[in-house]
């Protein structure tokens, strides 16, 4: 409960006044504060939390919400440096003819159908696997699928085009040993695909399956103990009890983990460049090469608007169909 | 449970990300040139800065000791940016209205029109400040590159790529081919069985996936006919027969077995330190590169002019240059032009520079130096600076690049990644390529 301004202490200047028994001490200064609010003490319980939020909303409003606006505006005009003429949605209905942004987008989406499943499927066995008693030496077991996650994604792009390469490379050699002809890794368009969905597959089950124990840890024993008296067996404490225990995890890296991939940039680009032919060519790759090769900002800024409502509309959509009913 | 997130929660984390990335990475930019050359200011003397990348930075910072004892009172800061690093900072201070730059950038013909285009305050007009009297100081086909839509001096060019073929001379002997009768590319590809077959080497390598979007040979097989992506007046010429008869040599080439994949990481310097590599179709920076980078190969490797694309045809080209610039917002743009011009007018200190980071001088009175014309042991002796000087001499057409270069060279190297692993015809190939890079830019296809 927050106290009103008249029944505080009064400020040291009304306490001399009142002590030196001047007509203003007769409770008048009470009413003479409130009509002076500049007067008003900056630190109250009610100013406190403004006062805590305000560097981070400055920040948001400078570094977010600015250049988001922006972004719209320089999407609605095309020109050269500071001279940019208004054309209103040329650059959205250019993006609708485009067969690259086509093309972009395609990739991105059949990156994300394979991928993210593939991962998120890996990671929940890797966690239960790590959440199990009867690992041996589970800490070293857990550093281990998490130290990929803490690598650089340059880095990380930049080894698996060591690894991939067709004719030298690690890979291919372990393939060998097993009478597997050479692949083509980053040569064709089917196996550049499975090498982009490979590097992002290593990179982030480790952290997604982190996620995931931290929910597995945080289901109650009594739950499976109960269970267990029922009579239900593994996979129905499965389904029964972690997996509907798990849902607000589980929503949380399939949300993230679909923006993740629909914002992939850094690995495709260095481990193939968004090739062969375009067929790891991913929208965020198009709208870098628009904005910092073309110097086209209008329309990479389109391709940015273009996305986030992508990326807004599979975020409801997620939420709708897994999210908690209410 | 407090660790959860409501759906709104959700819903907010995912349209701010989403929307912070992208637009972040836009944001600001858009607005660029702002203030441009009238945040600038013409003074002559203090710290300037110059932005470069490895060996041509480390020879430019062999030029500091004079100039500073020359032109007391400017003190010059020599940075390795890396390359491409160096592309995304100058870019970004563009577009920033010229926040942040060095006084003195060092730009590649293929980011130089794209910047003069879409930044035209960004590099400060250098006519004003006498570059025009340099013009004919300077090799053809490269003061054409640094005049800007306002008529005026934007760079002076440093660095000039002539193109040479080099060849493992042993191959050669051992496969009998004489390299005197390789005139055109079609006697190289009919010399390239008989090479394979005598030493198991293919004729040259080439990124077939175009990961890293290296076209340099393709377009130097449209330069060596006069041609490029536009025309002289900016259309589009990417499906013009010269472009067509490029990507077809290539595929003969690929067709016969004689291309070798040099796709990621490293994979044709190996492939050349195991000698699978009977030719280099490489500018004149490969000529010190090739040798420091394989002492073991000394005095197998000889140089000739290259094959000319089609019989009879030109036997030169300039793959591309490098330029010095000022940035428009420099606070002393008249000591910063003094530095470029010390730099690249006098024939003692490009030629100093020459000598440490191998960059091929564009300075015509350069070539008057004995080095010029002196042996190189690991070519055998032979004379091979001369030959590109002479190649330069007998007259490499200007290349206009435009500001829409690189959306040009992406079409052109998803043209040549489908003509290579899908078997595409190039003809076909090139015409969608065109048609795209015409819908994409607005520019006109050339008749």
């Amino acid at each position: 409960m927050s106290l009103a301004p008249s029944e505080r202490a009064p400020a040291s200047g009304t306490a001399t006044a009142t002590a030196t028994g001047t007509p203003a001490g007769r409770g008048t200064p009470r009413r003479t504060d409130r009509a002076r609010p500049g007067r008003r003490r900056l630190l109250t319980r009610e100013s406190v939390p403004y006062l805590l939020i305000m560097p981070a909303v400055l920040g948001f409003a400078i570094f977010k919400a600015y250049p988001i606006a922006a972004s719209f505006w320089i999407s609605l005009t095309t020109g050269n440096g500071d001279a940019r003429q208004f054309t209103g949605l040329a650059n959205y209905r250019r993006l609708l003819d485009d067969p690259l942004f086509w093309t972009a987008l395609k990739n991105t989406a059949l990156i994300l159908v394979v991928q993210v499943p593939l991962m998120l499927g890996l990671a929940l066995l890797v966690a239960l696997g790590l959440n199990s008693t009867k690992v041996w030496l589970r800490p070293l077991w857990r550093l281990g699928v998490f130290v990929p996650s803490l690598t650089g994604l340059v880095a990380a792009g930049v080894m698996f085009s060591v690894i991939l390469n067709r004719d030298a490379g690690l890979l291919n050699w372990v393939l060998s040993l097993f009478g597997v002809d050479r692949v083509n890794w980053l040569g064709s368009t089917f196996w550049a695909r499975v090498g982009v969905v490979l590097v992002i597959t290593w990179h982030y089950t480790g952290y997604n399956a982190v996620m995931y124990l931290a929910g597995l840890q945080g289901i109650p024993k009594e739950l499976y103990e109960a269970a267990m008296v029922d009579g239900a067996g593994p996979i129905r404490r499965f389904v029964s009890i972690t997996l509907p225990q798990l849902r607000p995890i589980l929503l949380l890296t399939v949300v993230l983990s679909t923006i993740g991939t629909l914002q992939l940039f850094d690995e495709p680009y260095v481990l193939t460049g968004g090739g062969p032919d375009n067929a790891t060519l991913t929208v965020t790759m198009y709208l870098y090469n628009n904005g910092f090769k073309y110097f086209d900002f209008g329309y990479a800024s389109a391709l940015a608007y273009a996305l986030a409502l992508i990326v807004s509309v599979l975020g409801i959509l997620q939420v709708r169909l897994m999210g908690e009913r209410r | 449970m407090s660790h959860q997130l409501s759906r709104r929660q959700i819903l907010h984390l995912a349209t701010a990300t989403a929307a912070g990335l992208g637009l972040t990475a836009c944001g600001g930019s858009g607005s660029g040139g702002t203030g441009g050359a009238d945040d600038g200011a013409d003074g002559d003397s203090g710290k300037i800065t110059v932005w470069s990348w490895t060996t041509a930075a480390e020879a430019l910072r062999g030029v500091v000791p004079s100039f500073e004892r020359d032109n007391p009172g400017i003190t010059v800061d020599v940075q390795d940016l890396g390359n491409p690093a160096i592309w995304d900072k100058i870019t970004v201070g563009l577009a920033s209205g010229g926040k942040g730059l060095a006084d003195v950038m060092h730009i590649g013909v293929d980011y130089l029109p794209g910047y003069m285009e879409k930044f035209p305050q960004g590099l400060a007009d250098l006519s004003k400040l006498g570059a025009d009297r340099h013009k004919d100081a300077f090799v053809n086909g490269l003061w054409p590159t640094v005049i800007g839509k306002d008529r005026a001096v934007h760079a002076l060019p440093w660095e000039v790529n002539p193109l040479g073929l080099f060849y493992r001379h042993d191959y050669f002997e051992k496969a009998d081919v004489d390299p005197a009768s390789i005139a055109s590319w079609d006697d190289l590809i009919a010399a390239g069985p008989k090479i394979r077959a005598a030493t198991g080497a293919q004729l040259l390598g080439l990124d077939k996936p175009g990961t890293t979007q290296d076209m340099d040979f393709f377009q130097n097989l449209m330069q060596l006919q006069g041609a490029f992506y536009f025309d002289a007046e900016g259309k589009v010429t990417l499906a013009s027969d010269e472009a067509v008869q490029a990507l077809t040599v290539i595929k003969r080439l690929n067709d016969a077995g004689l291309l070798a994949d040099t796709a990621g990481q490293g994979t044709w310097k190996r492939l050349v330190g195991q000698g699978k590599l009977a030719t280099v179709p490489y500018p004149a920076w490969a000529i010190e590169y090739l040798a420091t980078k394989f002492p073991a190969q000394s005095g197998k490797w000889r140089v000739i002019q290259p094959p000319a694309a089609v019989p009879g045809g030109g036997r030169s080209a300039i793959v591309n240059s490098t330029f010095l610039t000022v940035s428009a917002t420099s606070k002393r743009r008249k000591a910063a032009w003094r530095f470029v011009e010390y730099a690249l007018t006098k024939p003692a200190e490009i030629n100093r520079m020459f000598a440490s980071g191998g960059v091929f001088p564009a300075l015509k009175g350069a070539y008057a130096d004995p080095k010029f014309s002196a042996p190189h042991p690991f070519y055998g002796g032979q004379k091979v600076l001369r030959s590109f000087v002479d190649s330069l001499e007998s007259g490499a057409g200007a290349t206009n690049f435009t500001g829409d270069y690189s959306r040009a060279l992406k079409l052109a190297s998803d043209a040549q990644s489908q003509v290579l692993i899908k078997g595409a015809d190039p003809a076909e190939a090139l015409k969608a390529a065109a048609k795209q890079l015409a819908q994409q830019t607005g520019r006109q296809q050339a008749a």
